[in-house]
């Protein structure tokens, strides 16, 4: 059980003494932490990553050595090099996030003293933080603090390797710790004031993300199509509005150029609203929690990298994290590059005020065309145009898209030249980007301004109907038309083609053709007729969106408005104040608790409680202990003193004294302990028979007056 | 100035911490501060609050405050650890100087276990595993010696950085009970006691016609006197007679048989020579400047003589509050109070 060395032992020798358990832990809590990366790390670094730990490993085991300096210098220069080459030059925060793994991946092969070790524990729990930047599900949330548990386990082996109790009372021993640091925890969690950036620091990740992107050719939708990812999602303060109602306003493109639709304005850089200036360069993410008012909605958004935020036509902005653009749209004031919460209202319809008449520059800017291209439509605009006024155009285009035989599909013809015209006269098969494009294209040729829409259409109701998914597969974009007189309307010419797309979803509106998610194969809406699988989907989604809404979109702005709530004028410093009496609170609780234990620590082993017990006997017969007197010659007054427990009292300190001097293995402690205890109620008994004490009072130990006083001596002997 | 502060420190703690052989670990005598692991946690946290602060993460910042309040924890579970514990000096070793002397110490965990105990002495550090609660353990903690007589360890240093290492607890025992040291052993020139018992002086091994002799070889150390010297001349062999007559006729090892030698070397020769007689179970007496032991054999003779070696001219240390309990002797002496009470 024991060996002893010399402290100021050289470092080599601890190499071999990290114990094999505390490292297995280690590279454990490395695995986990390695997995929510998994889809954003390339293949070679996660093999490398591998491989370097199990060299460590199979080192620990004996089976191959660790790399000496050179080798060691060799590898790392090697993998620096084939990471710059791979990276080459582009720094985000992404391949920092790839170059900070590889820094961990290789400190495996220095991993040899104990120091090491918490260099290595260090990087770990910063790579777990590092993990929270790109991954807050709750799952995740839960597997990187698991990874950070599996470190303290380790850290526990480390110092001491032979761990009582194995590993069940370390994980019962960490356990106990975090229960009883919780309620601290939660308490700092929602007061801990939560601070502006100290400075910049975009998060721009290189990866590219699935959602809709600011320009549109024909066939981009139609390959989001084939996503479930979800792209927001949203509460109602009131009713949800019917499925065909839930048109999500995200941007309009109003210039067709070689056949893509863009956005104009936004081709220089410049955008209107964004504050490069406004430091530092974050996404404020957080909405507020306050009650939603019955016209009010919550968003709560996934990153898209982008500005835009969705929105039902005829909203205002209720949080100051969006703002309205002209076009009845809105913008966040940085690229939303995690997930967003903002709220919005529906304006009150009878309310709106008759539009005023376009002006000339916006007319321009959505009458615009190329020159050049697609004939027969054109002809057939004008032929519109001659029949009838603008609102007849319209009518007559949805009539030709219901009553001739369109195709809604998400595997439309390959349309290279003239697209538009070869789908209206041609194939007249496509998704919905393309009868869009088309419908602008028709109308602006009728000379009515007119702007392509892209957002999305629908949304699924959550678990328990509570709040509505809306998912990459619902993308969509659609056409409204500037109609003198009644201002921008909608036209959707898909809700012409296949209704069901607007009425119930793309699932119904592709059923026949069996496409919906084909490709996907991994998506748990591609199963949506299989309850249990739905069922579970749907539940997790709830679970992971009240942990969004109400933990990861936890910031300042839900803060504020939650301590308003508390009650009136609490500001950033007083939350600081509150923080500091928390935290000082929180000290001094721990340490009252810790003084009270100490206080009960103090109580001794069965033989000392003995013996103070005698002392106290002793004490109430006239004979009190004299301080460090042994308990043999306290034995001998007492026998002086009360003859009848002479004999008692002589064996009791005898007993007392072997306990205390015997060699340790040659004990039966209980034993003795029994005996002990029934020669103090003898010798109790005799003292109360010869009167000297009436009452023989058990104090709680804790009570005793002389325990509060330290008595480093009691109990043992002087001569 | 640093020296200043050190020696105040030094006088806090000894004020804080009386020598004493039984020593109660309590709030009042436990120290505990963070580790080189842990401020470099704390600077981790504090770079993990800002990475939550800048990138406006919450579950950054929850990470950050959990691990804060793990560390609070830590630091209360290592105080824990050594809290209630009771070391009691059960036995202060001997051996020679320059040897490690043993001190053995039991621990006894009070309320809560005690875990990952390391005990250190001087720069030797002893690991002592896991004390169960409510049980005890024994440990030998060696101190280093450098000169003959009582050893008393300054600081006995008992550490635990259990659970993360991110803290350490720590006390000091300042026992009373001192070791006691030998002089080290160093081969003594042949000599010549001064102090003659009757006839036979202690070289006077004048052996012909005994019989009863012993024959052995000649090894290291053996005394000239006692090589067979007429043999050697005859045989060319290095014969060592052992002498019945030797355990009638006690040596006598005198202090003042090394003239002009330097007093402890005196004592080093003695010792080799309490040794080497121990060794051969030879009867013999030891001569010291007051202080005379009578010619026995034996072991515990030759311990006895040893003891009073160690202890010649020197004084016994004491604590500030003097209470010589714990040493052998004291614990002899109690057992015979015992005896002598269980007698009356």
């Amino acid at each position: 059980m024991t060996f002893w060395r010399r402290t100021a032992s050289e470092p080599d020798k601890q190499a071999d003494s990290l114990p094999s358990l505390a490292l297995l832990w280690l590279i454990a809590s490395f695995a986990l932490l390695l997995t929510p990366q998994l889809d954003r790390l390339p293949i070679w670094l996660i093999v490398v990553c591998i491989s370097l730990a199990s060299w460590r490993w199979l080192a620990q085991q004996g089976h191959v050595r660790l790399p000496g300096r050179w080798l060691r210098t060799g590898i790392m220069l090697g993998l620096v090099a084939v990471y710059l080459i791979r990276v080459q030059g582009s720094f985000t925060v992404d391949t920092a996030a790839s170059f900070f793994v590889l820094a961990v991946g290789l400190k495996w092969l220095e991993t040899r003293t104990v120091r090491d070790f918490y260099v290595l524990f260090y990087i770990l729990v910063y790579l777990a933080t590092v993990n929270f930047l790109f991954h807050q599900e709750i799952h995740w949330a839960l597997m990187n603090i698991g990874a950070i548990a599996l470190l303290f386990i380790g850290l526990q082996v480390l110092n001491a390797p032979e761990l009582p109790g194995g590993m069940k009372a370390g994980w019962r021993r960490l356990g106990i710790m975090l229960l009883k640091v919780l309620p601290m925890v939660v308490l700092l969690f929602v007061f801990f004031p939560r601070m502006a950036p100290l400075w910049s620091v975009p998060l721009v990740s290189g990866e590219a993300r699935t959602g809709i992107s600011e320009t549109m050719r024909p066939g981009d939708i139609s390959s989001l199509a084939q996503s479930s990812e979800r792209a927001f999602r949203v509460t109602f303060g009131g009713a949800m509005p019917d499925y065909r109602d839930r048109y999500w306003r995200g941007l309009i493109l109003d210039t067709l150029d070689d056949g893509t639709w863009r956005q104009s304005g936004y081709e220089s850089g410049y955008e209107r609203g964004y504050e490069p200036d406004r430091a530092p360069g974050r996404v404020d993410v957080d909405g507020g929690v306050g009650e939603l008012a019955p016209r009010e909605y919550d968003v709560l958004m996934e990153p898209t990298d982008q500005r835009w935020a969705f929105a039902l036509k005829g909203s205002e902005a209720a949080s100051s994290n969006v703002i309205e653009e002209s076009d009845d749209v809105f913008r966040f004031r940085r690229p939303a590059d995690s997930a967003v919460r903002y709220r919005l209202a529906r304006e009150d319809t009878a309310q709106r005020i008759p539009p005023a008449a376009l002006k000339a520059e916006d007319a321009r800017r959505y009458l615009q065309l190329p020159a050049a291209g697609n004939p027969r439509a054109r002809d057939l605009a004008e032929e519109l145009r001659r029949k009838s006024d603008d609102m007849g155009v319209v009518r007559a285009l949805l009539t030709r898209f219901r009553e001739q035989p369109y195709y809604y599909t998400l595997r439309p013809p390959k349309m290279p030249d003239n697209g538009i015209d070869s789908l209206l006269f041609d194939e007249k098969r496509g998704f919905c980007a393309h009868y869009a494009g088309a419908t602008t294209f028709v109308l602006r040729s009728a000379g009515i301004p007119a702007r392509i829409v892209v957002g999305y259409q629908g949304g699924e109701s959550g678990a328990g109907g509570e709040y509505l998914i809306v998912r990459q597969y619902d993308a969509h974009a659609w056409v409204e038309a500037w109609i003198e007189g009644q201002g921008w309307i909608r036209i959707d010419p898909t809700a012409a083609i296949a209704p069901d797309r607007i009425e119930s979803g793309l699932r119904d509106a592709v059923a026949d053709e069996g496409s919906f998610l084909e490709n996907n194969w991994m998506s748990a809406q591609r199963y949506g007729d299989v309850a249990i699988i739905q069922w579970a989907s749907l539940q997790l989604d709830r679970v992971n969106y009240q942990w969004q809404r109400w933990i990861v979109g936890y910031q300042g702005q839900s803060q504020l408005n939650l301590m308003s709530r508390l009650s009136g004028g609490f500001g950033m410093r007083e939350l600081g104040y509150l923080t500091a009496g928390i935290i000082g609170v929180g000290l001094l609780i721990a340490g009252l608790i810790s003084a009270l234990q100490a206080r009960g620590g103090v109580r001794r082993d069965g033989h000392g409680k003995v013996l103070e017990a005698w002392h106290n006997v002793c004490g109430r017969a006239g004979v009190p202990v004299r301080s460090g007197e042994t308990p043999a010659a306290l034995a001998a007054r007492l026998a002086v003193a009360e003859p009848v427990t002479a004999d008692c009292a002589r064996l009791f300190a005898q007993m007392i004294n072997s306990h205390y001097y015997r060699p340790q293995s040659a004990r039966d402690d209980n034993d003795d302990l029994k005996r002990l205890r029934r020669l103090l109620a003898t010798m109790k008994r005799q003292l109360r028979r010869a009167g000297k004490i009436r009452t023989i009072m058990f104090w709680p130990a804790m009570l005793r007056p002389a325990m509060l006083r330290p008595k480093p001596h009691s109990g043992k002997h002087r001569d | 100035m640093s020296r200043l502060i050190r020696s105040r420190l030094q006088r806090w703690i000894n004020r804080r911490i009386p020598r004493s052989d039984v020593q109660l670990l309590t709030q009042r005598n436990l120290f505990i501060l963070p580790t080189t692991a842990g401020v470099m946690f704390g600077m981790l946290l504090l770079i993990m609050l800002i990475t939550g602060i800048n990138y406006q993460n919450s579950l950054i910042y929850l990470v950050t405050f959990l691990l804060g309040a793990v560390f609070v924890g830590a630091m209360h579970q290592t105080h824990r650890n050594l809290s209630g514990l009771e070391l009691t000096l059960v036995l202060a070793g001997e051996g020679f100087a320059g040897d490690d002397i043993l001190f053995r110490l039991r621990a006894t965990a009070g309320k809560d276990e005690a875990i990952a105990l390391i005990l250190s002495a001087d720069d030797f550090s002893v690991r002592l595993g896991h004390v169960p609660s409510g049980q005890s353990m024994d440990v030998n903690v060696p101190v280093p010696s450098a000169f003959r007589g009582y050893l008393q360890p300054d600081r006995i240093r008992i550490e635990t950085r259990f659970p993360f290492g991110l803290l350490k607890a720590w006390s000091w025992m300042r026992p009373v009970s001192a070791g006691v040291v030998f002089p080290r052993p160093i081969v003594a020139p042949d000599v010549i006691s001064t102090l003659v018992n009757g006839e036979e002086a202690a070289s006077s091994c004048s052996v012909q016609g005994n019989d009863h002799a012993e024959l052995r070889p000649w090894r290291d150390g053996d005394m000239s006197q006692r090589v067979m010297w007429k043999r050697y001349a005859r045989s060319g062999q290095m014969v060592v007679a052992q002498w019945e007559a030797d355990k009638g006729s006690p040596q006598w090892l005198d202090f003042n048989a090394f003239p002009g030698t330097d007093h402890e070397l005196r004592f080093s020769y003695l010792s080799w020579l309490v040794i080497e007689r121990g060794k051969s179970g030879a009867r013999f007496g030891l001569n010291l400047p007051g202080q005379v032991i009578e010619p026995d054999s034996g072991q515990a003779h030759a311990t006895r003589c040893l003891r009073s070696l160690a202890m010649w001219g020197e004084e016994k240390p004491r604590g500030a509050l003097a209470e010589p309990h714990g040493t052998r002797r004291n614990v002899d002496s109690t057992k015979a109070a015992a005896k002598a009470g269980a007698g009356l």
